[in-house]
Protein backbone atom coordinates (compact mmCIF):
# COMPACT_ATOMS: atom_id res chain seq x y z
CA UNK A 1 0.00 0.00 0.00
CA UNK A 2 1.42 3.43 -0.94
CA UNK A 3 2.19 5.98 1.76
CA UNK A 4 -0.11 8.54 0.13
CA UNK A 5 -3.02 6.12 0.31
CA UNK A 6 -2.16 5.24 3.86
CA UNK A 7 -2.37 8.89 4.90
CA UNK A 8 -5.88 9.32 3.51
CA UNK A 9 -8.47 9.57 6.31
CA UNK A 10 -11.00 6.77 6.04
CA UNK A 11 -13.02 7.15 9.20
CA UNK A 12 -13.56 10.34 11.14
CA UNK A 13 -14.94 10.17 14.68
CA UNK A 14 -15.97 13.62 15.97
CA UNK A 15 -17.11 14.43 19.52
CA UNK A 16 -18.74 11.02 19.91
CA UNK A 17 -20.79 10.81 23.11
CA UNK A 18 -23.09 8.08 24.41
CA UNK A 19 -25.36 8.11 27.43
CA UNK A 20 -27.80 5.40 28.52
CA UNK A 21 -30.17 7.49 30.67
CA UNK A 22 -27.98 8.85 33.44
CA UNK A 23 -25.14 6.42 32.64
CA UNK A 24 -22.44 8.29 30.78
CA UNK A 25 -20.46 5.73 28.77
CA UNK A 26 -18.50 7.63 26.12
CA UNK A 27 -17.35 11.21 26.53
CA UNK A 28 -16.59 13.39 23.57
CA UNK A 29 -14.28 11.07 21.63
CA UNK A 30 -12.58 12.40 18.49
CA UNK A 31 -10.00 10.68 16.30
CA UNK A 32 -9.29 9.63 12.70
CA UNK A 33 -8.56 6.24 11.24
CA UNK A 34 -6.46 6.21 8.10
CA UNK A 35 -7.30 4.14 5.07
CA UNK A 36 -6.00 0.61 5.38
CA UNK A 37 -4.90 1.17 8.96
CA UNK A 38 -4.94 -1.47 11.69
CA UNK A 39 -6.05 0.23 14.88
CA UNK A 40 -6.44 -1.44 18.25
CA UNK A 41 -8.63 -0.07 21.02
CA UNK A 42 -7.68 -0.94 24.60
CA UNK A 43 -9.03 0.20 27.94
CA UNK A 44 -10.10 -0.97 31.37
CA UNK A 45 -12.77 -3.71 31.54
CA UNK A 46 -16.26 -2.24 31.22
CA UNK A 47 -15.01 1.15 30.04
CA UNK A 48 -17.31 1.15 27.02
CA UNK A 49 -15.21 -0.47 24.30
CA UNK A 50 -18.09 -2.60 23.02
CA UNK A 51 -20.54 0.34 23.21
CA UNK A 52 -18.08 2.28 21.09
CA UNK A 53 -17.99 -0.52 18.53
CA UNK A 54 -21.76 -0.95 18.55
CA UNK A 55 -22.11 2.70 17.61
CA UNK A 56 -19.81 2.19 14.67
CA UNK A 57 -22.03 -0.67 13.46
CA UNK A 58 -25.11 1.42 14.19
CA UNK A 59 -26.51 -1.15 16.62
CA UNK A 60 -26.66 1.93 18.93
CA UNK A 61 -27.20 5.53 17.87
CA UNK A 62 -24.80 8.05 19.46
CA UNK A 63 -26.21 10.61 21.90
CA UNK A 64 -23.98 13.26 20.40
CA UNK A 65 -21.26 13.67 17.80
CA UNK A 66 -20.85 12.01 14.44
CA UNK A 67 -19.08 9.33 12.54
CA UNK A 68 -17.99 9.86 8.95
CA UNK A 69 -16.67 7.36 6.45
CA UNK A 70 -14.94 8.85 3.38
CA UNK A 71 -16.28 12.24 4.44
CA UNK A 72 -19.93 11.12 4.47
CA UNK A 73 -22.03 10.40 7.55
CA UNK A 74 -21.73 6.68 8.26
CA UNK A 75 -24.72 4.77 6.95
CA UNK A 76 -24.76 0.97 6.88
CA UNK A 77 -26.89 1.18 3.72
CA UNK A 78 -24.24 3.18 1.90
CA UNK A 79 -21.04 2.00 3.52
CA UNK A 80 -19.71 -1.41 3.85
CA UNK A 81 -19.22 -2.37 7.49
CA UNK A 82 -18.42 -5.83 8.76
CA UNK A 83 -18.21 -7.05 12.30
CA UNK A 84 -16.64 -9.98 14.14
CA UNK A 85 -18.23 -10.53 17.54
CA UNK A 86 -16.63 -11.98 20.63
CA UNK A 87 -18.85 -15.07 20.68
CA UNK A 88 -18.73 -17.64 17.85
CA UNK A 89 -21.37 -16.16 15.57
CA UNK A 90 -21.44 -18.41 12.52
CA UNK A 91 -24.88 -19.68 11.57
CA UNK A 92 -25.17 -23.37 12.50
CA UNK A 93 -27.71 -24.04 9.70
CA UNK A 94 -25.35 -22.93 6.92
CA UNK A 95 -22.31 -24.78 5.62
CA UNK A 96 -18.91 -23.06 5.74
CA UNK A 97 -19.32 -21.96 2.13
CA UNK A 98 -22.85 -20.66 2.74
CA UNK A 99 -21.72 -18.82 5.87
CA UNK A 100 -19.02 -17.06 3.86
CA UNK A 101 -21.63 -16.10 1.26
CA UNK A 102 -24.11 -14.77 3.82
CA UNK A 103 -23.20 -11.08 3.85
CA UNK A 104 -22.63 -11.01 0.10
CA UNK A 105 -26.08 -12.45 -0.59
CA UNK A 106 -27.66 -9.97 1.83
CA UNK A 107 -25.97 -7.27 -0.25
CA UNK A 108 -27.34 -8.91 -3.42
CA UNK A 109 -24.00 -8.98 -5.24
CA UNK A 110 -23.91 -10.81 -8.60
CA UNK A 111 -23.58 -14.58 -8.19
CA UNK A 112 -20.28 -14.64 -10.10
CA UNK A 113 -18.67 -12.09 -7.81
CA UNK A 114 -19.97 -13.89 -4.72
CA UNK A 115 -18.41 -17.13 -5.96
CA UNK A 116 -15.08 -15.45 -6.74
CA UNK A 117 -14.81 -13.71 -3.39
CA UNK A 118 -15.76 -16.86 -1.46
CA UNK A 119 -13.21 -18.93 -3.38
CA UNK A 120 -10.49 -16.40 -2.51
CA UNK A 121 -11.38 -16.51 1.18
CA UNK A 122 -11.55 -20.32 1.21
CA UNK A 123 -8.11 -20.47 -0.39
CA UNK A 124 -6.47 -17.89 1.87
CA UNK A 125 -7.97 -19.34 5.03
CA UNK A 126 -7.25 -22.94 4.04
CA UNK A 127 -10.88 -23.96 4.40
CA UNK A 128 -11.07 -26.17 1.29
CA UNK A 129 -11.74 -29.41 3.11
CA UNK A 130 -14.40 -27.80 5.33
CA UNK A 131 -16.31 -26.19 2.46
CA UNK A 132 -19.39 -28.42 2.89
CA UNK A 133 -19.10 -28.88 6.66
CA UNK A 134 -21.42 -27.29 9.17
CA UNK A 135 -19.97 -25.10 11.97
CA UNK A 136 -21.00 -27.76 14.50
CA UNK A 137 -18.47 -30.10 12.88
CA UNK A 138 -15.56 -27.65 13.17
CA UNK A 139 -13.09 -26.92 15.92
CA UNK A 140 -13.33 -23.55 17.70
CA UNK A 141 -10.40 -22.13 15.73
CA UNK A 142 -11.80 -23.24 12.37
CA UNK A 143 -15.18 -21.76 13.24
CA UNK A 144 -13.57 -18.45 14.18
CA UNK A 145 -11.70 -18.52 10.86
CA UNK A 146 -15.05 -18.85 9.08
CA UNK A 147 -16.40 -15.82 10.98
CA UNK A 148 -13.31 -13.74 10.19
CA UNK A 149 -13.46 -14.92 6.58
CA UNK A 150 -17.15 -13.97 6.37
CA UNK A 151 -16.24 -10.43 7.47
CA UNK A 152 -13.28 -10.10 5.07
CA UNK A 153 -15.36 -11.46 2.15
CA UNK A 154 -17.43 -8.27 2.38
CA UNK A 155 -14.27 -6.29 1.49
CA UNK A 156 -15.55 -3.79 4.03
CA UNK A 157 -14.74 -0.10 4.22
CA UNK A 158 -14.34 -0.72 7.90
CA UNK A 159 -13.93 -4.04 9.70
CA UNK A 160 -14.78 -4.04 13.40
CA UNK A 161 -13.53 -6.82 15.63
CA UNK A 162 -14.72 -7.04 19.21
CA UNK A 163 -12.29 -9.15 21.26
CA UNK A 164 -12.57 -11.94 18.69
CA UNK A 165 -9.96 -14.07 20.45
CA UNK A 166 -11.09 -13.32 23.99
CA UNK A 167 -12.06 -16.90 24.79
CA UNK A 168 -9.17 -18.69 23.15
CA UNK A 169 -6.03 -20.21 24.51
CA UNK A 170 -2.66 -18.66 23.76
CA UNK A 171 -1.65 -21.02 20.92
CA UNK A 172 -4.87 -20.47 19.02
CA UNK A 173 -4.69 -16.74 19.59
CA UNK A 174 -1.18 -16.44 18.16
CA UNK A 175 -2.23 -18.46 15.15
CA UNK A 176 -5.36 -16.41 14.45
CA UNK A 177 -3.57 -13.11 15.07
CA UNK A 178 -1.17 -13.96 12.24
CA UNK A 179 -4.15 -15.02 10.13
CA UNK A 180 -5.91 -11.69 10.57
CA UNK A 181 -2.69 -9.80 9.73
CA UNK A 182 -2.37 -11.86 6.54
CA UNK A 183 -5.93 -11.03 5.47
CA UNK A 184 -5.46 -7.36 6.37
CA UNK A 185 -2.39 -7.16 4.14
CA UNK A 186 -4.06 -9.09 1.32
CA UNK A 187 -7.20 -6.94 1.20
CA UNK A 188 -5.93 -3.60 2.54
CA UNK A 189 -8.97 -3.41 4.83
CA UNK A 190 -9.27 -0.73 7.53
CA UNK A 191 -9.53 -2.60 10.83
CA UNK A 192 -10.64 -1.51 14.31
CA UNK A 193 -9.73 -4.29 16.73
CA UNK A 194 -10.96 -4.12 20.31
CA UNK A 195 -9.06 -6.12 22.90
CA UNK A 196 -8.28 -6.17 26.60
CA UNK A 197 -5.06 -8.03 25.90
CA UNK A 198 -2.24 -5.45 25.69
CA UNK A 199 0.24 -7.89 24.19
CA UNK A 200 -2.24 -8.61 21.42
CA UNK A 201 -2.72 -4.89 20.80
CA UNK A 202 1.03 -4.31 20.49
CA UNK A 203 1.44 -7.38 18.27
CA UNK A 204 -1.25 -6.30 15.80
CA UNK A 205 -1.74 -2.55 15.73
CA UNK A 206 -0.24 0.27 13.72
CA UNK A 207 -1.79 2.63 16.22
CA UNK A 208 -3.29 1.87 19.58
CA UNK A 209 -6.12 3.91 21.06
CA UNK A 210 -6.18 3.86 24.86
CA UNK A 211 -9.50 4.64 26.52
CA UNK A 212 -9.92 5.82 30.13
CA UNK A 213 -12.33 4.38 32.67
CA UNK A 214 -16.04 5.22 32.31
CA UNK A 215 -17.10 7.70 30.98
CA UNK A 216 -14.51 6.72 28.41
CA UNK A 217 -12.39 9.41 26.82
CA UNK A 218 -9.15 9.08 24.85
CA UNK A 219 -6.16 8.76 27.15
CA UNK A 220 -3.57 8.48 24.41
CA UNK A 221 -3.13 7.31 20.84
CA UNK A 222 0.12 5.33 20.65
CA UNK A 223 1.98 5.04 17.34
CA UNK A 224 3.36 1.54 16.90
CA UNK A 225 6.12 1.51 14.30
CA UNK A 226 7.63 -1.88 15.20
CA UNK A 227 8.25 -3.88 12.00
CA UNK A 228 6.05 -6.93 11.24
CA UNK A 229 6.30 -9.80 12.10
CA UNK A 230 6.78 -8.65 15.66
CA UNK A 231 8.78 -10.40 18.32
CA UNK A 232 6.83 -10.43 21.57
CA UNK A 233 10.06 -10.97 23.52
CA UNK A 234 11.89 -8.07 21.82
CA UNK A 235 13.03 -5.14 23.92
CA UNK A 236 11.05 -2.49 21.99
CA UNK A 237 7.95 -4.67 22.11
CA UNK A 238 8.17 -5.02 25.89
CA UNK A 239 8.82 -1.29 26.37
CA UNK A 240 5.73 -0.41 24.34
CA UNK A 241 3.64 -3.01 26.16
CA UNK A 242 4.73 -1.62 29.53
CA UNK A 243 3.94 1.94 28.43
CA UNK A 244 0.39 1.01 27.36
CA UNK A 245 -0.14 -0.95 30.58
CA UNK A 246 0.92 2.12 32.59
CA UNK A 247 -1.50 4.30 30.62
CA UNK A 248 -4.43 1.90 31.16
CA UNK A 249 -3.99 1.68 34.94
CA UNK A 250 -6.89 3.40 36.64
CA UNK A 251 -6.15 2.30 40.20
CA UNK B 1 3.56 -51.24 22.26
CA UNK B 2 2.25 -54.83 22.38
CA UNK B 3 0.28 -53.96 25.50
CA UNK B 4 -1.36 -51.03 23.74
CA UNK B 5 -2.41 -53.24 20.82
CA UNK B 6 -3.83 -55.82 23.18
CA UNK B 7 -5.85 -53.24 25.07
CA UNK B 8 -7.13 -51.76 21.76
CA UNK B 9 -8.28 -55.21 20.64
CA UNK B 10 -10.00 -55.74 23.98
CA UNK B 11 -11.67 -52.34 23.77
CA UNK B 12 -12.92 -53.13 20.27
CA UNK B 13 -14.31 -56.44 21.47
CA UNK B 14 -16.09 -54.62 24.27
CA UNK B 15 -17.58 -52.08 21.85
CA UNK B 16 -18.72 -54.89 19.53
CA UNK B 17 -20.45 -56.62 22.42
CA UNK B 18 -22.07 -53.35 23.49
CA UNK B 19 -23.31 -52.81 19.89
CA UNK B 20 -24.86 -56.27 19.86
CA UNK B 21 -26.42 -55.58 23.24
CA UNK B 22 -28.07 -52.39 21.98
CA UNK B 23 -29.45 -54.24 18.95
CA UNK B 24 -30.67 -57.13 21.07
CA UNK B 25 -32.47 -55.11 23.74
CA UNK B 26 -35.39 -53.90 21.55
CA UNK B 27 -35.97 -57.46 20.28
CA UNK B 28 -35.91 -58.70 23.85
CA UNK B 29 -38.49 -56.13 24.95
CA UNK B 30 -40.86 -57.14 22.12
CA UNK B 31 -40.44 -60.83 22.99
CA UNK B 32 -41.25 -60.04 26.63
CA UNK B 33 -44.38 -58.13 25.57
CA UNK B 34 -45.54 -61.08 23.44
CA UNK B 35 -44.81 -63.48 26.30
CA UNK B 36 -46.84 -61.41 28.78
CA UNK B 37 -49.66 -61.18 26.23
CA UNK B 38 -49.59 -64.95 25.90
CA UNK B 39 -49.62 -65.49 29.68
CA UNK B 40 -52.39 -62.95 30.30
CA UNK B 41 -54.63 -64.12 27.47
CA UNK B 42 -54.33 -67.86 28.13
CA UNK B 43 -56.06 -67.36 31.53
CA UNK B 44 -59.10 -65.47 30.18
CA UNK B 45 -59.30 -65.94 26.39
CA UNK B 46 -62.85 -64.46 26.28
CA UNK B 47 -61.99 -61.00 27.47
CA UNK B 48 -58.38 -60.97 26.24
CA UNK B 49 -57.91 -62.61 22.82
CA UNK B 50 -54.97 -64.94 22.44
CA UNK B 51 -52.13 -64.36 19.97
CA UNK B 52 -53.47 -67.20 17.85
CA UNK B 53 -57.04 -65.76 17.73
CA UNK B 54 -55.72 -62.29 16.87
CA UNK B 55 -53.51 -63.65 14.08
CA UNK B 56 -56.44 -65.61 12.62
CA UNK B 57 -58.67 -62.51 12.76
CA UNK B 58 -55.91 -60.56 11.00
CA UNK B 59 -55.80 -63.10 8.16
CA UNK B 60 -59.60 -63.13 7.94
CA UNK B 61 -59.63 -59.35 7.67
CA UNK B 62 -57.58 -59.60 4.45
CA UNK B 63 -60.11 -62.04 2.97
CA UNK B 64 -63.37 -60.50 4.20
CA UNK B 65 -63.74 -56.72 3.90
CA UNK B 66 -65.72 -54.80 6.55
CA UNK B 67 -68.37 -52.43 5.16
CA UNK B 68 -67.06 -53.31 1.69
CA UNK B 69 -63.72 -51.71 2.53
CA UNK B 70 -60.60 -53.87 2.59
CA UNK B 71 -58.08 -53.80 5.47
CA UNK B 72 -55.57 -51.64 3.54
CA UNK B 73 -58.55 -49.51 2.46
CA UNK B 74 -59.35 -48.74 6.11
CA UNK B 75 -55.73 -47.81 6.77
CA UNK B 76 -55.63 -45.59 3.68
CA UNK B 77 -58.91 -43.91 4.67
CA UNK B 78 -57.41 -42.89 8.03
CA UNK B 79 -54.09 -41.89 6.45
CA UNK B 80 -55.86 -39.75 3.84
CA UNK B 81 -57.68 -37.79 6.54
CA UNK B 82 -54.45 -37.38 8.50
CA UNK B 83 -52.41 -36.28 5.48
CA UNK B 84 -54.93 -33.65 4.33
CA UNK B 85 -55.29 -32.30 7.88
CA UNK B 86 -51.51 -32.28 8.40
CA UNK B 87 -50.85 -30.48 5.13
CA UNK B 88 -53.18 -27.62 6.09
CA UNK B 89 -52.12 -27.58 9.74
CA UNK B 90 -48.44 -27.22 8.75
CA UNK B 91 -49.20 -24.59 6.13
CA UNK B 92 -51.47 -22.50 8.35
CA UNK B 93 -49.79 -23.34 11.67
CA UNK B 94 -46.26 -22.43 10.55
CA UNK B 95 -47.44 -19.20 8.86
CA UNK B 96 -49.52 -18.15 11.87
CA UNK B 97 -46.75 -19.14 14.30
CA UNK B 98 -44.25 -17.04 12.33
CA UNK B 99 -46.59 -14.03 12.32
CA UNK B 100 -47.26 -14.07 16.06
CA UNK B 101 -43.69 -15.12 16.93
CA UNK B 102 -42.07 -12.36 14.89
CA UNK B 103 -44.48 -9.48 15.32
CA UNK B 104 -45.09 -8.40 18.91
CA UNK B 105 -48.30 -6.53 18.07
CA UNK B 106 -49.76 -9.61 16.38
CA UNK B 107 -48.68 -11.68 19.36
CA UNK B 108 -50.41 -9.29 21.75
CA UNK B 109 -53.56 -9.35 19.60
CA UNK B 110 -53.87 -13.08 18.83
CA UNK B 111 -51.93 -14.45 21.79
CA UNK B 112 -54.77 -14.22 24.30
CA UNK B 113 -57.39 -15.79 22.05
CA UNK B 114 -54.96 -18.55 21.18
CA UNK B 115 -54.08 -19.18 24.83
CA UNK B 116 -57.81 -19.63 25.49
CA UNK B 117 -58.56 -21.92 22.53
CA UNK B 118 -55.40 -24.03 22.88
CA UNK B 119 -56.35 -26.13 25.93
CA UNK B 120 -59.71 -27.20 24.43
CA UNK B 121 -59.22 -30.84 23.33
CA UNK B 122 -60.07 -31.42 19.66
CA UNK B 123 -62.63 -34.08 20.68
CA UNK B 124 -64.63 -31.40 22.53
CA UNK B 125 -65.28 -29.73 19.18
CA UNK B 126 -67.04 -32.82 17.81
CA UNK B 127 -70.64 -31.90 18.83
CA UNK B 128 -70.45 -28.38 17.40
CA UNK B 129 -68.66 -29.47 14.24
CA UNK B 130 -71.18 -32.28 13.71
CA UNK B 131 -74.06 -29.78 13.94
CA UNK B 132 -72.33 -27.34 11.59
CA UNK B 133 -70.94 -29.74 9.00
CA UNK B 134 -72.66 -33.13 9.50
CA UNK B 135 -70.75 -36.41 9.59
CA UNK B 136 -69.11 -36.32 6.20
CA UNK B 137 -65.33 -36.37 5.50
CA UNK B 138 -64.77 -32.63 6.01
CA UNK B 139 -65.76 -32.48 9.71
CA UNK B 140 -63.42 -35.39 10.53
CA UNK B 141 -60.53 -33.70 8.74
CA UNK B 142 -61.39 -30.43 10.50
CA UNK B 143 -61.21 -32.07 13.94
CA UNK B 144 -57.84 -33.61 13.09
CA UNK B 145 -56.70 -30.22 11.80
CA UNK B 146 -57.68 -28.53 15.09
CA UNK B 147 -55.66 -31.08 17.03
CA UNK B 148 -52.63 -30.94 14.74
CA UNK B 149 -52.39 -27.19 14.23
CA UNK B 150 -51.92 -26.32 17.93
CA UNK B 151 -48.46 -27.86 18.50
CA UNK B 152 -47.21 -26.40 15.21
CA UNK B 153 -48.30 -22.89 16.18
CA UNK B 154 -46.93 -23.19 19.72
CA UNK B 155 -43.51 -24.47 18.64
CA UNK B 156 -43.14 -22.11 15.68
CA UNK B 157 -44.07 -19.20 17.93
CA UNK B 158 -41.56 -20.33 20.56
CA UNK B 159 -38.80 -20.73 17.96
CA UNK B 160 -39.38 -17.34 16.34
CA UNK B 161 -39.70 -15.41 19.58
CA UNK B 162 -36.47 -16.80 21.01
CA UNK B 163 -34.00 -16.33 18.15
CA UNK B 164 -30.56 -15.74 19.66
CA UNK B 165 -29.75 -12.04 19.89
CA UNK B 166 -26.25 -12.75 18.56
CA UNK B 167 -27.66 -14.01 15.23
CA UNK B 168 -29.87 -10.93 14.96
CA UNK B 169 -26.84 -8.70 15.69
CA UNK B 170 -24.92 -10.41 12.90
CA UNK B 171 -27.87 -9.69 10.59
CA UNK B 172 -27.89 -6.03 11.69
CA UNK B 173 -24.12 -5.73 11.24
CA UNK B 174 -24.47 -7.08 7.68
CA UNK B 175 -27.31 -4.59 7.14
CA UNK B 176 -30.04 -7.18 6.52
CA UNK B 177 -33.48 -5.64 5.96
CA UNK B 178 -36.48 -6.89 7.94
CA UNK B 179 -37.49 -9.36 5.26
CA UNK B 180 -33.96 -10.83 5.04
CA UNK B 181 -33.73 -10.88 8.83
CA UNK B 182 -36.88 -13.03 8.95
CA UNK B 183 -36.14 -15.40 6.08
CA UNK B 184 -32.34 -15.66 6.27
CA UNK B 185 -31.84 -15.54 10.04
CA UNK B 186 -34.95 -16.01 12.19
CA UNK B 187 -36.78 -18.81 10.35
CA UNK B 188 -33.69 -21.00 9.78
CA UNK B 189 -32.67 -20.58 13.41
CA UNK B 190 -36.22 -21.56 14.47
CA UNK B 191 -36.33 -24.69 12.26
CA UNK B 192 -35.44 -27.16 15.03
CA UNK B 193 -38.32 -25.80 17.07
CA UNK B 194 -40.68 -25.83 14.07
CA UNK B 195 -39.79 -29.47 13.48
CA UNK B 196 -40.50 -30.33 17.09
CA UNK B 197 -44.00 -28.97 16.41
CA UNK B 198 -44.31 -31.01 13.21
CA UNK B 199 -43.36 -34.20 15.08
CA UNK B 200 -45.91 -33.58 17.82
CA UNK B 201 -48.59 -32.61 15.30
CA UNK B 202 -48.11 -35.87 13.39
CA UNK B 203 -48.61 -38.06 16.45
CA UNK B 204 -51.52 -35.89 17.63
CA UNK B 205 -53.19 -36.08 14.21
CA UNK B 206 -52.98 -39.87 14.23
CA UNK B 207 -54.53 -40.05 17.71
CA UNK B 208 -57.30 -37.58 16.91
CA UNK B 209 -58.30 -39.21 13.60
CA UNK B 210 -58.93 -42.49 15.43
CA UNK B 211 -61.06 -40.73 18.03
CA UNK B 212 -62.98 -38.90 15.29
CA UNK B 213 -63.57 -42.17 13.44
CA UNK B 214 -64.76 -43.91 16.58
CA UNK B 215 -67.55 -41.34 16.85
CA UNK B 216 -69.05 -41.81 13.42
CA UNK B 217 -67.43 -43.21 10.32
CA UNK B 218 -67.83 -46.05 7.84
CA UNK B 219 -64.13 -46.54 7.20
CA UNK B 220 -60.81 -46.10 8.93
CA UNK B 221 -58.85 -47.87 11.62
CA UNK B 222 -60.82 -46.13 14.38
CA UNK B 223 -63.99 -47.48 12.81
CA UNK B 224 -62.53 -51.02 13.04
CA UNK B 225 -62.10 -50.56 16.81
CA UNK B 226 -65.75 -49.51 17.19
CA UNK B 227 -66.92 -52.28 14.91
CA UNK B 228 -65.02 -54.84 17.03
CA UNK B 229 -66.42 -53.37 20.23
CA UNK B 230 -70.02 -53.37 18.95
CA UNK B 231 -69.79 -56.95 17.71
CA UNK B 232 -67.85 -58.13 20.80
CA UNK B 233 -65.14 -59.07 18.32
CA UNK B 234 -62.14 -58.49 20.61
CA UNK B 235 -59.56 -60.00 18.22
CA UNK B 236 -60.61 -57.33 15.69
CA UNK B 237 -60.13 -54.65 18.35
CA UNK B 238 -56.62 -55.94 19.01
CA UNK B 239 -55.77 -56.15 15.28
CA UNK B 240 -56.89 -52.51 14.92
CA UNK B 241 -54.89 -51.48 17.99
CA UNK B 242 -51.71 -53.11 16.71
CA UNK B 243 -52.27 -51.47 13.31
CA UNK B 244 -52.58 -48.09 15.06
CA UNK B 245 -49.28 -48.67 16.85
CA UNK B 246 -47.40 -49.78 13.72
CA UNK B 247 -48.72 -46.96 11.50
CA UNK B 248 -48.04 -44.42 14.27
CA UNK B 249 -44.43 -45.59 14.53
CA UNK B 250 -44.07 -45.45 10.72
CA UNK B 251 -45.40 -41.88 10.66
CA UNK B 252 -42.86 -40.90 13.33
CA UNK B 253 -40.10 -42.48 11.23
CA UNK B 254 -41.24 -40.51 8.18
CA UNK B 255 -41.13 -37.18 10.07
CA UNK B 256 -37.69 -38.06 11.47
CA UNK B 257 -36.49 -38.76 7.94
CA UNK B 258 -37.93 -35.44 6.71
CA UNK B 259 -36.21 -33.62 9.57
CA UNK B 260 -32.85 -35.20 8.78
CA UNK B 261 -33.18 -34.23 5.11
CA UNK B 262 -34.33 -30.66 5.72
CA UNK B 263 -32.16 -29.87 8.77
CA UNK B 264 -28.97 -31.87 8.14
CA UNK B 265 -26.96 -29.74 10.58
CA UNK B 266 -29.06 -30.91 13.50
CA UNK B 267 -28.10 -34.56 13.26
CA UNK B 268 -24.35 -33.85 13.19
CA UNK B 269 -24.24 -32.13 16.57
Amino acid sequence: MSTAEHNEVKVQVKNLTKKFGSLHVLDNISFDIKKGEFMCVVGPTGCGKTTFLNMLTKIYEPTGGELRIDGELADPKKHNLACVFQEPSSFPWLTVEENLKFGLKIKKLPEKEIQERVETIIRIMGLEKFRKSYPGQLSVSSEQRVIIGRAFAMQPDLLLMDEPYGQMDIKLRFYLEDEVLRLWREFGTTVVFITHNIEEAVYLSERCLILTNKPAAIKEIVENKLPYPRDIAGEDFITLRKHITEQIKWW
Amino acid sequence: MGGTNKSTVEERKKTAWADWGYRLLPVLSILLLILSWHLASSNSPDSFPTIQATWERFLLLWEKPIMRVSYPGHILASLKRVCIALFFSWLIGISFGIIIGWNRKMDAFFGTIFAFIRPIPPIAWIPLITIWFGIDEFPKILIVFIGAVMPVVINTHAGLSSVEQLYLNVGTAFNANRFQMLFEVAIPSALPSIFAGIRTSTSTAWMVVLAAEMLGAKSGVGFLVVRGMDGLDMPLVLVAMITIGVIGALLAAVTNFMERRLCPWMSIR
